[in-house]
């Protein structure tokens, strides 16, 4: 085991130096942030000045090997913006993300399991034709749409939830976490009850049934065992995609959180937060594919075996 | 875990971000967080907006109505020999941190903003490369030297929030000490500014004792909590959000035109440049894509600031003679065919985007190949400053230009002047023009800059113009509070007050 992660801490932090370094080296090809910065009738001395003292005006190389260094150290910068540290920003923005993406994948596993595994139970049924239109549906709304209709109609028109804001009892979570969880809820719907099906039909379930298991036995603890891989290899993908930044419900809900961040901090050129951004959810998004492919290791023999060294 | 660990987000408070309707606290909702409260930075609408006769105050203060500059921390001022303009200062002001102002400060305030090294942006918005003298000859008294004669010092001056002198001189603050009506009591980063009244405040005390800042990027949402009593202000609806219930229309001082590139082919061409002037359907524009709440431009300027020209009018729509125009240049060379790129800055305004593809139907029509460049604000401000990008072609610029300083002169400076900062070109006529109009004062200097003005559209033609635009501004029927042309920049919250019941 110990041999196996460390094949896939290896082979994981090779994209991790890459994307560092294309974000790194890309952000400066959109140019001197100075105009946005100073304004707009500074002198040209003033502009080389600015850019002297933020390092602008060294060559890309030199600029990554200050970056380097400087990260080496945990400094990761000022922002040109605030004016305060990139890493302070960061990881007050972090946390906030994380905690919309947890209480997501929790909620959408939890429920994808349940309705997948029902619908697959008694394939064609009503419950599984139910099932399945509604994750299709749920899995094809455009977040955005939802999350502004979710405002108007339960936030103005019916007046049962806050319209957006992070201060407030469980009342401010429901409408972001609604407007999260709709998709990956209906993509895990489909896995589940793909998988399910597959694992209900196997031999050692019909074994089962012939001893006189129960449904609820049969179901999740026979046959989910074994379906769950691919529905983990999904989730993993979905919460990678939401650690990432949850960009739409931050920006419509005013959740403060990274992928707020990471937009203004592209838009507004300032560079130092958006590299620490970056930087934390790379690492972030290597420690959650190893701790996925641990589980899958764990549940499952062969995947061990399979990693060449 | 997660769960609970969500608390520190989501923590118990009653009533969202803004705090409830307990009618003491006034709930403001912003487009976006400002980036600082450093006072130097309020000549930027995200800081300016907070600060700006809230927190800090100028010395003088300019009336966005009338024009006219008003008494604030300094009681008068005059000029007491060319070059220098001499201040009394209010005395019985305190800062919030309990200092006592004096004319020093004010001397520390403006030396600090405009001839430190900060960059400050007040300094090159209003002061360019201007270096000041600045002293104070007693407690109650400030002189103010320039190189040059500066009729408008004081209108400058009145750009300067002071600060006490033990303001860091070395870095921007964050959050900044003032003599205002309120105080900053909290700021939680990416959720709330708190402010509370200042107890020590000289003036008379303002009806909220509290006030909160919060932000949402999304118009609708910043419409659904006034429309749901969450707020109570909110900046910047778009007319698809607005209803007479929850808005009011008000004069921004924004002025939208085509800024044309004159120094490349087919721009070059002033009969090309006044047949897209022509080309353009601004009452159409108005009434499909901006909500009916603009007005028709025929300058830059827009009314109410000094230099104005009230005689001007936009160009009749007249699209035969446009056509008749561009044809007469292709006849004599000019390559009419050459592909015209329209930038315009995302978000800008709303309905910007369609207003963009009116504009390059418009053209079309009058035989000019036109493509849309959208472009974020980083890369569109490359194309509107100086040093402009080389090799791109012609280039018809969407600019949105607001004259908060009341005076033409921050206008043409900019705009107009052949090596000004958005400028794309000019004439020594021009230059010539607007330098003396600088010089000069009262009706003398009003008259010249309009003269200018409407020199510039007859013998230079830079700007094809689109409109005067107003603002909306979301307000809620408890609260009492009158928009100006400043309110976008500068909103005093001192001046809103609860409607009392029944008197709605």
């Amino acid at each position: 085991m110990t041999s196996f992660l460390g094949r896939r801490i290896v082979s994981s932090a090779i994209p991790l130096v890459f994307v560092v370094l294309g974000v790194f080296c890309l952000a400066r090809l959109t140019g001197n942030p100075v105009d946005l910065y100073l304004p707009l009738s500074a002198t040209s001395q003033q502009r080389a000045e600015f850019s002297a003292a933020h390092g602008f005006d060294d060559s890309i190389p030199v600029q990554l090997w200050d970056y380097l260094t400087q990260a080496a150290q945990f400094d990761f910068g000022t922002s040109l913006r605030t004016g305060q540290s990139a890493a302070t920003m960061v990881l007050d923005a972090f946390p906030v993300t994380l905690q919309l993406a947890g209480v997501t994948m929790l909620l959408a596993i939890l429920g994808a399991l349940l309705v997948g595994s029902l619908a697959a139970y008694r394939p064609n049924s009503l419950i599984d034709r139910i099932a399945g239109l509604l994750s299709m549906i749920a899995a094809s709304i455009p977040d955005f749409w939802f999350a502004i209709m979710g405002v108007l109609v339960f936030g103005v028109g019916l007046d049962w939830l806050p319209t957006s804001g992070t201060l407030g009892g469980a009342e401010v979570w429901v409408l972001p976490i609604a407007t999260l969880v709709i998709r990956p809820f209906g993509v895990l719907v489909q896995v589940v009850r793909g998988s399910m099906v597959g694992a209900l039909s196997a031999p050692y379930v019909k074994v089962a049934r012939s001893k006189g298991a129960g449904a609820g036995r049969v179901v999740f603890g026979h046959a989910l065992r074994n379906a769950v891989t691919p529905v983990l290899t999904v989730a993993g993908d979905l919460t990678v995609g939401l650690v990432n930044g949850a960009v739409i419900v931050e920006t419509i809900f005013g959740w403060p959180g990274i992928g707020k961040l990471m937009i203004d901090s592209i838009l507004q050129r300032d560079f130092a937060v958006l590299q620490a951004a970056v930087l934390i959810t790379a690492v972030t998004i290597f420690a959650l594919n190893i701790l996925v492919d641990v589980c899958h290791a764990l549940i499952d023999p062969r995947v061990r075996q399979a990693v060449p060294a | 875990m997660l769960l609970t660990s969500a608390c520190t987000v989501a923590n118990s408070d009653a009533a969202g971000d803004a705090g409830s309707a307990d009618g003491s606290t006034l709930r403001v909702v912003l487009t976006q967080e400002p980036p600082t409260l450093e006072p130097c930075e309020s000549s930027t609408t995200a800081t300016g907006v907070v600060v700006r006769s809230n927190i800090t105050e100028p010395l003088i203060e300019r009336d966005p109505t009338s024009g006219k500059l008003e008494p604030l921390l300094s009681t008068g001022w005059r000029q007491t020999k060319p070059t220098t303009w001499t201040f009394d200062i209010r005395t019985g002001v305190t800062f919030q941190n309990g200092q006592p102002f004096t004319a020093k400060d004010a001397a520390f305030s403006i030396d600090r903003a405009v001839n430190s090294n900060l960059a400050c942006n007040v300094d090159g918005y209003v002061f360019g490369d201007e270096k000041l003298d600045v002293r104070a000859v007693s407690p109650t008294r400030l002189t103010v030297t320039t190189k040059k004669a500066d009729p408008i010092l004081p209108l400058r001056i009145s750009f300067i929030e002071i600060v006490p002198r033990t303001t860091d001189t070395k870095a921007k603050v964050r959050i900044p000490i003032g003599t205002g009506p309120y105080a900053v009591k909290k700021w939680q980063t990416g959720v709330s500014i708190s402010l509370a009244r200042n107890p020590k405040y000289w003036g008379k005390a303002p009806a909220y004792p509290r006030a909160t800042y919060v932000w949402r990027s999304d118009a609708s949402v910043r419409a659904a909590m006034i429309n749901k009593g969450e707020a109570d202000i909110t900046t910047s609806l778009d007319p698809m959000d607005a209803t007479k219930d929850n808005s009011v229309a008000y004069p921004n001082n924004e002025t939208t035109a085509l800024r044309l590139d004159g120094r490349e082919a087919p721009l070059d061409d002033i009969r090309v440049r006044k047949a897209i002037g022509m080309a353009i359907d601004r009452d159409g524009i108005i009434d499909a894509l901006l909500a009916g709440k603009a007005k028709p431009a025929a300058q830059l300027v827009p009314p109410g600031v000094v230099g104005h020209n009230d005689d001007l009018a936009p160009p009749s729509y007249d699209v035969a003679k446009a056509r008749a125009l561009v044809k007469q240049a292709k006849a004599d060379g000019v390559p009419v065919n050459r592909r015209i790129t329209l930038v315009a800055r995302n978000g800008q305004f709303a309905g910007i985007a369609e207003t963009a593809e009116a504009l390059q139907y418009e053209m079309a029509r009058i035989g000019l190949n036109v493509r849309i460049r959208m472009a974020d604000t980083a890369t569109s401000l490359q194309y509107q400053l100086r040093p402009l990008p080389r090799d791109v072609g012609p280039i018809a610029m969407l600019v949105q230009h607001g004259n908060q300083a009341g005076d033409a002169a921050f206008t043409t400076s900019q705009y107009l002047l052949s090596n000004g900062p958005q400028s794309t070109f000019g004439t020594k006529e021009l230059d010539r023009r607007i330098a003396a109009a600088n010089a000069l004062s009262g009706k003398a200097r009003a008259k010249a800059f309009a003269d200018l003005l409407a020199y510039q559209n007859k013998t230079v033609a830079q700007f094809a113009y689109l409109a005067h635009m107003r603002g909306l501004l979301g307000l809620s029927p408890s609260v009492r509070y009158r928009p100006n042309s400043a309110t976008g920049d500068e909103m005093r919250l001192a001046e809103a007050s609860p409607v009392k019941a029944g008197k709605h």
